[in-house]
C-alpha cells in the first residue's frame, strides 16, 4: 500500500511554502501531486528551466475559444512552485491533479450564467477562515504564530491543519445543490481519481500539495468508493484545451485571478519567504524590512535616519507585545514606520507601498514554452517585417508612403486596439505632412501579459483587433468615442472592424441630439468614405450615415451656435473646422446645405464672434463670400458699438490659421489696423491678449510681412504691394516651382 | 499625584480620581508584564482607554472612541521610552487621550506644562526661589523644579500641551531631556537623571497657522500619532452622547438626554459643514472658517442641555441648541454668516423633519 502524505497549504502562503519545503526534504516522496488542472502536466517540466523566473502563470485555454482561459499564477513563495521545483530538481515525478480544464471550460461554456463557475469562487481560503476565527487579520500571521511556532516537525503541522479544516468542513451548512458545493465535489472527485491512479501505478511514497480546504477529502483512508467518484464525473462535457506559461508580475499577483483570491502584499510575502529560507541570517525579519522601507523613503528624498529605523524596529516589537503577538507583522511594521519615519502621516508610506509591499517583480518564461496563437502570430508578423522589440524606449518615425513602414504602422495601430501599448503615438515634430507618423516604442514585459489578455479576442493580430474593435463599439459611451474608433480601424487597416463599428455609429448618430458631436463625427466618416474603398470597406453604408449626419448637423447648426460661452464657442469652432476639413475630402458631396448653414451662422450678429468669424472665413475660403463682403462684415463687427472683446473674438475666428488673408488683402489689413488704432486705451488692454494669441499663431515671416505692410500703409497711406514686380528676375524661381508642381515649363 | 481624596465639590476631577475604581479593578486582574514603574501593563492601559469587560465582570467604560490601532501605537511608543506626540485638529481628544494615558500608566495626570506663546524655559526646566537664592546662594534647596523635572525625579509621565505654541528656543530645551534623559543644572554643576518610567506626552495642533513648527531634531525624538476626526456619523454621535452625559452629570444639570435625535442633528450639521458636502453626497456646500470638531459639538449640546434645564422643560429642543450652534459655526461675522445662511436655506430648510431647527435659527436671525 502506497504511503500518501497530504500537505494542505494556503495558495501563495510563504509560511506554507516553507513548511512544504521542510516536509518534502523529510519525506523525499517519489511522486509529488500538485493542485492544478492535469493539462498543466505537459508543461510542468519547463519550470526547471533556468530562464523561468517567477512570478509566472500557467495559462490553460480552450483552443477553439481562447476567451475561455484560466491563469494559475506562481510566485517564488508559492508552495506549489516550491514543490514542483523540488520534484524537478531531484528527478521525482510531478503531476497536477484537479478537475481537467477541458471539463471546466466546457461546463462554463454551457452554463447559463458564466459567473457561477468562475474560478476562484469555489476555493474557500480555509486558512483565512481559521485565522479569522483566531482574530487575525492576516492569515500569514496566523500561520506563522499558530503553525510555524508549534513544536514538532512539518508533518505534524500539516496533520494539525488537516484536522482543523475537517472541523470547519463539518460545520459547512450549505445545501448540496449550492453551485460552490457541486463544483467542489466535482473537483475533489477528480483529484481522488487521479490520486487513485497514481497509487495504482505502484508509487510507494506520494506527497499531495493542495489547498488546505481539500486536505481532509484527499486522505486515502477516508475515500468514498471509486465508483461513487466515477459516477460524479461521468458524462461531463469536454473542450479541447492547451496549456502554457506566461510571465506574471507582483502587481498582478495582488489581483483576484484564476488561483482564487489574490494576495494583498506579494512584496511582503517575498520578503518573509526569502528571510525564512535564508537560515544563516541572524537579523530579524522586522529590521530588514524597515531598512528596506527607509531606503525606499530616501530614494523619494524623504528623511529616514538609521536612528529612526532603530526606533521604528523597537516600536514594532513593542506594538506586537501590546497586541499579544509573538513577533511584529506587516501591520505593526506599517504602524511603526508611519509613527516614527513618517511623522504620523500615511502619505509617505503610500509612496513606497507599491514598490515594497506589492513589489515590482516581473517574471520571465524561457523561449521554449509553447506560445499562444496570438503571440505566435505576432512573432510571425514581426519576423516578416524584420522587426525586433526592444526593452529600451525609442522613438520611431515612419514614412507611410513606403509599404514596409506602412505595415509597421498598421501593426502598431492594431496592437493599440488590442490594449497592447507597445507603441504610443507621439508628435511628429515640425512637419505638417500626413505621411509621417511617430511612435514611442518600449517593450515592457507586462505587455506579454496584455497580449495574453488580448488573446481572448482571437488567434491572429488582425482577427483579434477586429473582435476588440467590435467589443469597444458595443461598449462605447459617446459618439466621439465611436468615430475615433472608426478612425483607428481605418488606420489599423481593418475593413471588418469598420463594418462592425458602422452599425453602432448609425444607431448613435440617430439618437444624438447635440450638433457638436455630430460635427466631430463628420471628419472620420468622410475619411472612411474617401480612403476606405481602396481597403475594401463597404463605403456605401458609411456614406449613408455621413449624408444623414451632414443634413442633421446643417439643420441644427445655427440654433446650436446661439448662446455659447467662450469655452463652448472654442469647442464649436474646432468642430466646425473638423467638419469642414472632412467635407473637403468629398468633392462629390453637394456643398449647398453646409454653406447655407455656415452662412446663417456667419450672418447672425447674435452668435459668438469666434464661431461667426470662423464661419465667415470658411465661406471666404470656399469662394462663397468675396473679399468685399468680408471687409464689410469686418468693418461692421469692428465698429465702435461692438464690445471690443467680442470684436476681437470675431477677428480671431476670421484670421486664425494662416495669415495669407491679411498679407494679400491690404483692404482687410487696413480695416484691422484702423480698428486697433481706434479702440480705447482701456479696452485695448483687454483686447491685447486675444489679438496676441491670434497673431502669435502666424509664422515669423508672415508676422514680419504684416508688420512691413502696416508700416508702409502708415507712411505712404497707399498700398504698395503691386509695385515694382520684376517678372524676369522671378522667372527661374517660378519655373522651378512649376516643375515641382508637375506643370509643363513653357518659357 | 493626588494623595488626599478629592473633595466632592470640585468641578472636574483628575482622570485618575474620576476612574479610580476602574483603575483599581484593572490593576487587580492585570497579571501581564509591566514596563518599569508602570502601574499597569500595556494591555491593561489599552483596555482602560478603549473600554471592555474584565474577566471578573467589571465593566470598563471606553474613554476614547476611535481606532484601537492608534491607541496601541501610542501605548507601545510610551513603552519603548520614546516620547509620544499626539497630532490633530482641535477637538480630536488629544489632551483627553494624553490625560488618560498618564493616569493609567503613572497614576497621575497632574504634571502638565501648558504651552503658550509665552511659556518660559523655566516651565520646562526649573526656576529659582529667589529669596533663597539671595540668602544662601545657589543650592538644591533654592531650586524650584518644574513639572518635567518632577516627573524625571519621580519616574512618571509628564504632559506638554500645545507643544507647537511654545517658542522654538524653549522647545529645544526638550531635546537633551528626551535623548539623554538628563536635565543639566549648570548653576549647581550637577544634573538630574530621569528615573525609569519617565516619559513625555506632547500634544500639538496641526491646523493652526503661525505656530512654531518643531525642529527636525526634536521631531525625530517623538513617535507621532495623528488623531483623526471620527469616521462615521454614528461614531461621532456616540462620542458626543457619552461626553455630554458625563458632563451633564458633573455639572448636575437636571435635564435628561431623551432627545438623542437632537445630538444626531447637531453632529450631522457639524460633519456636513466640515466636509463641505451633505451626508447623502448630493449637495456641495461651503465650509466655514471654524474647525467644527467633535469637541464643539459637545459644547453645543452641553449648552443646549443647560438651557433646557434652567429655562425650558428639561428636554433639549431645537431652540435650545440653535444659538450655540450658530455661535459655533459663525466665527467670522461676515464670511461664515454667508456660509451658514446658504446652508440653512439650501439644506436645513429642505429637510422635512428639520423644520423646527430651521425656524429656531431663523428666529435667531430675526432677533439679532
Amino acid at each position: 500500500m502506497a504511503e500518501v502524505h497530504i500537505l494542505g497549504i494556503r495558495h501563495h502562503g510563504p509560511g506554507s511554502a516553507r513548511s512544504v519545503a521542510e516536509a518534502l526534504a523529510e519525506l523525499r516522496p517519489e511522486l509529488v501531486l500538485v493542485e492544478g488542472p492535469p493539462e498543466l502536466d505537459t508543461v510542468l517540466p519547463l519550470l526547471a528551466d533556468v530562464d523561468m523566473v517567477p512570478p509566472v502563470a500557467g495559462l490553460v485555454y480552450a483552443v477553439d475559444e481562447p476567451r475561455l482561459a484560466s491563469f494559475y499564477p506562481l510566485a517564488g513563495f508559492s508552495p506549489e512552485w516550491v514543490a514542483i521545483r523540488w520534484a524537478l530538481s531531484i528527478g521525482a515525478g510531478v503531476r497536477a491533479i484537479d478537475l481537467p480544464a477541458a471539463n471546466t471550460f466546457a461546463m462554463r461554456r454551457t452554463a447559463a450564467t458564466p459567473d457561477v463557475a468562475a474560478p476562484g469562487a469555489y476555493r474557500p481560503d480555509a486558512i483565512g477562515i481559521l485565522a479569522d476565527a483566531a482574530g487575525y487579520s492576516d492569515p500569514e500571521r496566523w500561520w506563522e504564530d499558530a503553525v510555524e511556532h508549534r513544536k514538532g516537525g512539518p508533518l505534524d503541522r500539516f496533520a494539525a491543519i488537516s484536522e482543523a479544516i475537517a472541523e470547519i468542513r463539518a460545520t459547512d451548512s450549505r445545501p448540496a445543490e449550492h453551485p460552490d458545493v457541486v463544483e467542489n465535489n466535482l473537483r475533489e472527485a477528480a483529484m481522488r481519481r487521479l490520486l487513485r491512479a497514481a497509487m495504482r501505478e505502484g508509487h510507494e511514497n506520494i506527497a499531495v500539495v493542495c489547498g488546505a480546504y481539500h486536505a481532509p477529502a484527499l486522505v486515502p483512508a477516508g475515500f468514498p468508493a471509486a465508483a461513487a467518484d466515477s459516477k460524479v464525473l461521468a458524462g461531463l462535457p469536454k473542450a479541447k484545451v492547451t496549456a502554457t506559461w506566461v510571465p506574471w508580475t507582483s502587481h498582478r499577483l495582488s489581483f483576484r485571478s484564476g488561483y482564487g483570491a489574490g494576495v494583498t502584499a506579494p512584496g511582503w510575502y517575498q520578503h518573509l519567504f526569502a528571510h525564512w529560507m535564508d537560515q544563516d541570517r541572524p537579523v530579524d525579519v522586522a529590521t530588514t524590512w524597515l531598512v528596506r522601507v527607509a531606503h525606499a523613503l530616501r530614494r523619494e528624498h524623504l528623511d529616514a535616519s538609521t536612528a529612526s529605523v532603530v526606533e521604528a524596529s523597537r516600536l514594532a516589537t513593542a506594538l506586537a507585545a501590546v497586541r499579544g503577538r509573538p513577533s511584529p507583522g506587516l501591520a505593526e511594521l506599517d504602524d511603526a514606520a508611519q509613527a516614527v519615519l513618517c511623522d504620523g502621516s500615511p502619505l509617505p508610506l503610500a509612496v513606497v507601498h507599491r514598490e515594497l509591499t506589492v513589489g515590482q517583480e516581473i517574471g520571465n518564461v524561457p523561449e521554449s514554452v509553447p506560445t499562444l496563437p496570438l503571440a505566435a502570430d505576432l512573432a510571425a508578423v514581426l519576423r516578416s517585417l524584420r522587426w525586433k522589440p526592444g526593452a529600451l524606449e525609442e522613438v520611431l518615425v515612419l514614412d507611410l508612403r513606403k509599404p514596409g513602414q506602412l505595415a509597421r504602422s498598421v501593426l502598431l495601430h492594431r496592437l493599440q486596439l488590442l490594449g497592447v501599448d507597445w507603441g504610443v503615438p507621439t508628435e511628429t515634430g515640425r512637419t505638417t505632412g500626413t505621411f509621417k507618423e511617430a511612435w514611442t516604442l518600449q517593450w515592457d514585459p507586462e505587455l506579454s501579459v496584455a497580449l495574453v489578455e488580448a488573446s481572448r479576442y482571437g488567434t491572429t493580430v488582425a482577427s483579434a483587433a477586429v473582435a476588440a474593435a467590435a467589443e469597444q463599439a458595443r461598449d462605447a459611451q459617446s459618439l466621439a468615442g465611436l468615430s475615433a474608433l472608426l478612425s483607428r480601424c481605418l488606420l489599423a487597416d481593418l475593413p471588418d472592424g469598420i463594418s462592425a463599428v458602422v452599425p453602432a455609429l448609425a444607431e448613435r448618430t440617430a439618437l444624438q441630439q447635440d450638433v457638436a458631436p455630430l460635427l466631430e463625427t463628420i471628419a472620420p466618416l468622410a475619411r472612411t468614405c474617401r480612403y476606405g474603398n481602396v481597403r475594401g470597406v463597404d463605403t456605401a453604408g458609411v456614406r449613408r450615415i455621413l449624408d444623414a449626419t451632414v443634413v442633421r448637423a446643417c439643420v441644427g447648426l445655427p440654433t446650436a451656435c446661439a448662446g455659447l460661452d467662450d469655452d463652448a464657442a472654442a469647442a464649436m469652432r474646432r468642430a466646425l473646422d473638423a467638419a469642414n476639413d472632412g467635407l473637403a475630402l468629398l468633392p462629390d458631396m453637394p456643398p449647398g446645405d453646409w454653406r447655407q448653414a455656415l452662412a446663417a451662422v456667419a450672418g447672425s450678429d447674435r452668435i459668438h464672434g469666434s464661431v461667426a468669424g470662423r464661419a465667415s472665413r470658411l465661406l471666404l475660403d470656399a469662394g462663397v463670400l468675396d473679399g468685399g463682403e468680408v471687409a464689410a462684415r469686418l468693418s461692421r463687427r469692428l465698429s465702435l458699438a461692438t464690445p471690443a472683446p467680442a470684436a476681437a473674438a470675431w477677428l480671431d475666428g476670421l484670421l486664425s490659421g494662416d495669415a495669407a488673408l491679411l498679407v494679400y488683402d491690404p483692404h482687410l489689413l487696413a480695416i484691422v489696423d484702423g480698428w486697433i488704432s481706434a479702440v480705447d486705451e482701456e479696452v485695448f488692454d483687454d483686447v491685447l491678449p486675444l489679438l496676441r494669441r491670434t497673431f502669435s499663431a502666424f509664422s515669423r515671416p508672415e508676422r514680419r510681412e504684416i508688420g512691413e505692410q502696416v508700416s508702409r500703409t502708415g507712411s505712404s497711406g497707399a498700398p504698395t504691394a503691386q509695385e515694382g514686380l520684376d517678372f524676369a528676375a522671378a522667372a527661374p524661381a517660378i519655373r522651378t516651382m512649376a516643375g515641382y508642381l508637375g506643370w509643363e515649363a513653357r518659357a | 499625584m493626588t494623595n488626599a481624596p478629592a473633595p466632592a465639590d470640585i468641578v472636574r476631577a483628575h482622570a485618575e480620581d474620576a476612574y479610580a475604581a476602574e483603575l483599581n479593578a484593572l490593576a487587580g486582574v492585570d497579571d501581564r508584564p509591566r514596563p518599569p514603574s508602570w502601574r499597569l501593563s500595556p494591555w491593561a492601559v489599552t483596555t482602560y482607554v478603549l473600554g471592555g469587560t474584565l474577566p471578573n465582570g467589571v465593566e470598563i467604560t471606553p474613554k476614547y472612541l476611535g481606532s484601537q490601532r492608534l491607541v496601541e501605537i501610542a501605548v507601545a511608543s510610551l513603552a519603548t521610552d520614546r516620547a509620544l506626540l499626539l497630532l490633530g485638529v482641535p477637538g480630536t481628544a488629544k489632551t483627553w487621550l494624553g490625560e488618560h494615558l498618564a493616569a493609567a500608566i503613572s497614576g497621575s495626570s497632574s504634571l502638565v506644562v501648558q504651552g503658550t506663546a509665552g511659556t518660559p524655559e523655566e516651565a520646562l526646566r526649573y526656576g529659582w526661589n529667589y529669596a533663597r537664592l539671595l540668602a544662601d546662594g545657589p543650592s538644591r534647596e533654592a531650586l524650584v523644579p518644574g513639572p518635567v523635572m518632577r516627573a524625571m525625579e519621580a519616574g512618571i509621565l509628564v504632559r506638554v500641551e500645545e507643544l507647537t505654541r511654545i517658542p522654538s528656543d524653549v522647545q529645544d530645551s526638550l531635546i537633551t531631556i528626551l535623548s539623554e534623559k538628563t536635565l543639566p543644572v549648570p548653576e549647581l554643576n550637577t544634573e538630574i537623571q530621569a528615573r525609569k518610567g519617565f516619559n513625555v506626552i506632547a500634544t500639538a495642533n496641526n491646523r493652526d497657522k503661525g505656530v512654531n513648527d518643531l525642529s527636525s531634531a526634536l521631531r525625530r525624538r517623538f513617535n507621532t500619532v495623528v488623531l483623526p476626526l471620527p469616521d462615521t456619523l454614528d461614531q461621532e454621535v456616540d462620542i458626543v452622547t457619552a461626553r455630554v452625559r458625563a458632563l451633564g452629570t458633573a455639572l448636575e444639570l437636571p435635564a435628561g438626554l431623551a432627545e438623542l435625535s437632537e445630538i444626531r442633528r447637531v453632529v450631522t450639521v457639524m460633519r456636513e459643514l466640515r466636509a463641505g458636502v451633505t451626508q447623502d453626497q448630493r449637495t456641495t456646500i461651503k465650509s466655514p472658517s471654524a474647525t467644527l470638531s467633535t469637541a464643539e459639538a459637545i459644547s453645543v449640546m452641553t449648552n443646549g442641555l443647560s438651557l433646557a434645564a434652567h429655562f425650558g422643560d428639561g428636554t433639549v429642543r431645537a431652540q435650545d441648541v440653535a444659538a450655540s450652534l450658530v455661535g459655533a459655526v459663525v466665527k467670522d461675522p461676515v464670511q461664515d454668516r454667508v456660509v451658514w445662511q446658504e446652508y440653512l436655506e439650501t439644506v436645513v430648510r429642505n429637510r422635512p423633519d428639520w423644520k423646527d431647527l430651521y425656524r429656531a435659527c431663523r428666529d435667531l436671525e430675526a432677533s439679532n
